[in-house]
């Protein structure tokens, strides 16, 4: 009886009807982005008079050619590419040390057996939950406390402390898949420790490194929660710049550079994400 | 010189709830120089264990490991003159069977032009020359397989291990691959030691067998002894089948025993072994029980039954014979074309006769 009714037209409409109104909720915000960063009304972003480009030209530098255009829309190209350069920096720096550390943690914790192994583990995944807010201030405490000048250095480092968590969780997913016997194998054919782990291990959890530097560095481009307490003057990021531009009203470059924020950020996620779902 | 000697190996492991697993029990075994020699056992025996230890993969808690008289003690897989043919293969992935195969001779420093010859020649030994460009994954399991047996060969160990490597393969294969597998080591002229769980393949491969059960080694000798004079209980029941009754000398006449069993039975065996009074355990295998007496002069024993059940499995007829006391004897009756008219049925009377000479006797345990 159920069966049946479930399986109705009707039924069968609705339920498709609730899923476009779901991926409307979640991408309609994001297509409205798209679409008012080329909207030309500088005053109401809301309303569209007409399309244009030059939000996008601002960013790099160009001119407006329309005399709604007033400087006091826009922020100067040399200080969105100092932001931008900042975030690359942090993101790059944060996510090729996060990387290392949690690969060769990943590779200790599957590899070796030692006391308080589980404990070690555990410790490890606890930076992914802990809240941002209160992993923020504690960074800030420390760094305060020990002296440290709040520069892009300090934000590298605690971006480091989170980011080596979810490289370690995606290579040790990737190492777990792994059979043993390859580097027994490997062993066995006369390789010492180093030449099995440069010719067997690492080709075979490279997807994961990648992948794990991937979603580092995009996890790192967007913090905004943590990088606010622990940047200093003259090391804004990107997204702090954002925020900041925000404080003083909706502007239409925003919407500009959310865009472009947002296409980096898909770019860098679908190779990730190529990298992780390709079998070895 | 001794080749390579297993003395008193002992370990033991941890099992999640608290509890220890003896997987090797004082086990002693010399391995000859050129034999091919196949450890036989149950799953959970220890002989995968016994392997790991001799490659290298795992420690021994106590006793001695030593290759023609230098101990192993504390020489990491890597520097051991033995090379392991995987159970799951093992091939890397990411190389070309070449690259497979050369593998041990490009971590070793071996020269570009000799590497490639010798490449070439283990593909050709097992049959799979210009196959070096193709990948692992688009190879069958027998091929795979064969890779493997290339990738170890080529860097001419002094033994080679082998990890139950054709129980992945079907059956037509794999007693293809038993038959290749007997050959190449007699052309290579290298030590095989096999690990199995599968008695056919011990028999019919092996220079030796060493039958392994609870960490132990239980018997240690060639096919025909462990199957025609089976040490124990154990070897008797896991090599081939056995009907196995227990029963006292009751007379000697030179080497013909007299033996009553539990069912107050008198039957006849030979062996010098064993005097009056001694309490023994009968091994009879199915295909020595006829069911008519062989009518050659030799005294023959014979014992009565009932047909229970009757499996016709082909070449032979399976039946399954009460002899009294709830014991069933299996006996193994040749299949003649044509034979249809004596089919026996459940329930049929019958008589089975054996010859004294193919009765095994060993003592029994714990009298």
């Amino acid at each position: 009886m159920l069966d049946k009714i479930l399986n109705s037209k009707i039924w069968a409409t609705l339920f498709k009807g609730y899923g476009f109104l779901f991926l409307g909720f979640l991408y309609l915000p994001l297509g409205l982005i798209f679409v008012y960063s080329f909207n030309a009304n500088s005053i109401n972003m809301a309303i569209w008079t007409e399309f244009t480009f030059d939000w996008y030209l601002t960013i790099f530098g160009g001119a407006s050619s329309q005399s709604s255009f007033d400087a006091a829309f826009t922020e100067s190209p040399d200080r969105i590419f100092e932001v931008v350069k900042h975030s690359v920096i942090v993101a790059l720096s944060a996510s090729t040390v996060s990387t290392v550390i949690g690969t060769a943690t990943a590779i200790a914790l599957a590899r070796y057996h030692f006391v308080g192994k589980r404990f070690y583990q555990a410790l490890l995944v606890l930076p992914m939950i802990v809240p941002d807010i209160v992993l923020g201030i504690a960074l800030l405490i420390f760094f305060v406390g020990a002296g440290f000048k709040l520069s892009l250095l300090t934000i590298i480092i605690g971006h480091t402390t989170f980011l080596s968590s979810y490289v370690f969780v995606v290579v040790s997913a990737r190492l777990a898949g792994m059979d043993t016997s390859l580097e027994q194998a490997s062993a066995d054919l006369g390789a010492g420790p180093i030449t099995t782990f440069r010719r067997v291990t690492l080709p075979q959890i490279m997807p994961g490194v990648v992948g794990g530097f991937l979603l580092a560095f995009i996890i790192s481009l967007d913090d905004v929660v943590i990088t606010y307490f622990i940047a200093g003057v003259g090391s804004q990021t990107l997204p702090l710049f954002i925020l900041a531009m925000m404080r003083r009203g909706l502007r239409p470059q925003i919407n500009a550079l959310a865009v472009l924020l947002l296409l980096f950020t898909f770019v860098i996620a679908a190779i990730g994400l190529y990298l992780r779902s390709r079998k070895s | 010189m001794s080749f390579l000697k297993i003395a008193s190996a002992h370990k033991a492991y941890k099992t999640p709830e608290g509890g220890l697993i003896h997987a090797l029990d004082d086990v002693s075994l010399d391995v000859r120089n050129n034999e091919f020699l196949t450890l036989l056992g149950p799953s959970g025996c220890g002989k995968t264990t016994l392997l790991k230890c001799i490659a290298g993969f795992e420690d021994i808690d106590s006793g001695e490991i030593s290759f023609e008289e230098q101990s192993l003690k504390g020489v990491p897989a890597h520097r051991r003159p033995f090379n392991t043919v995987f159970q799951s293969y093992a091939l890397f992935p990411h190389l070309s069977i070449a690259n497979n195969v050369g593998y041990g001779l490009d971590v070793t420093g071996v020269a570009k032009g000799e590497r490639n010859k010798r490449v070439e020649e283990a593909l050709e030994l097992v049959g799979l020359a210009g196959f070096g460009s193709r990948e692992p994954k688009q190879l069958s399991g027998g091929q795979q397989q064969r890779v493997a047996l290339a990738r170890s060969l080529v860097l001419k160990p002094r033994v080679l291990l082998l990890d139950e490597p054709l129980s992945a393969l079907d059956r037509k294969m794999r007693e293809n691959m038993q038959i290749e597998l007997k050959n190449l080591q007699h052309s290579v002229g290298i030590t095989f030691v096999f690990v199995t769980h599968d008695q056919e393949e011990a028999l019919a491969m092996s220079d030796r067998i060493a039958v392994v059960a609870n960490g132990k080694v239980q018997q240690l000798a060639a096919p025909t002894e462990i199957y025609d004079e089976p040490a124990n209980e154990f070897v008797a029941n896991f090599v081939g089948t056995s009907n196995i009754f227990s029963g006292k000398v009751v007379a000697k006449d030179g080497a013909l025993l007299t033996i009553e069993t539990a069912n107050q039975r008198q039957v006849l065996a030979t062996s010098d072994r064993f005097g009056r009074g001694d309490h023994v355990e009968l091994v009879l295998r199915p295909e020595h029980l006829k069911l008519a007496p062989s009518g050659n002069g030799i005294p023959e024993s014979c014992i009565d039954g009932t047909v229970e059940a009757s499996v016709f499995v082909g070449s032979d007829l399976h039946l399954h014979v009460d002899v009294g006391k709830g014991r069933t004897a299996i006996v193994h009756h040749r299949h003649n074309r044509g034979d249809d008219g004596e089919r026996i049925e459940a329930g049929t009377s019958v008589k089975l006769y054996y010859s004294p000479n193919a009765a095994h006797l060993i003592k029994a345990i714990g009298r």
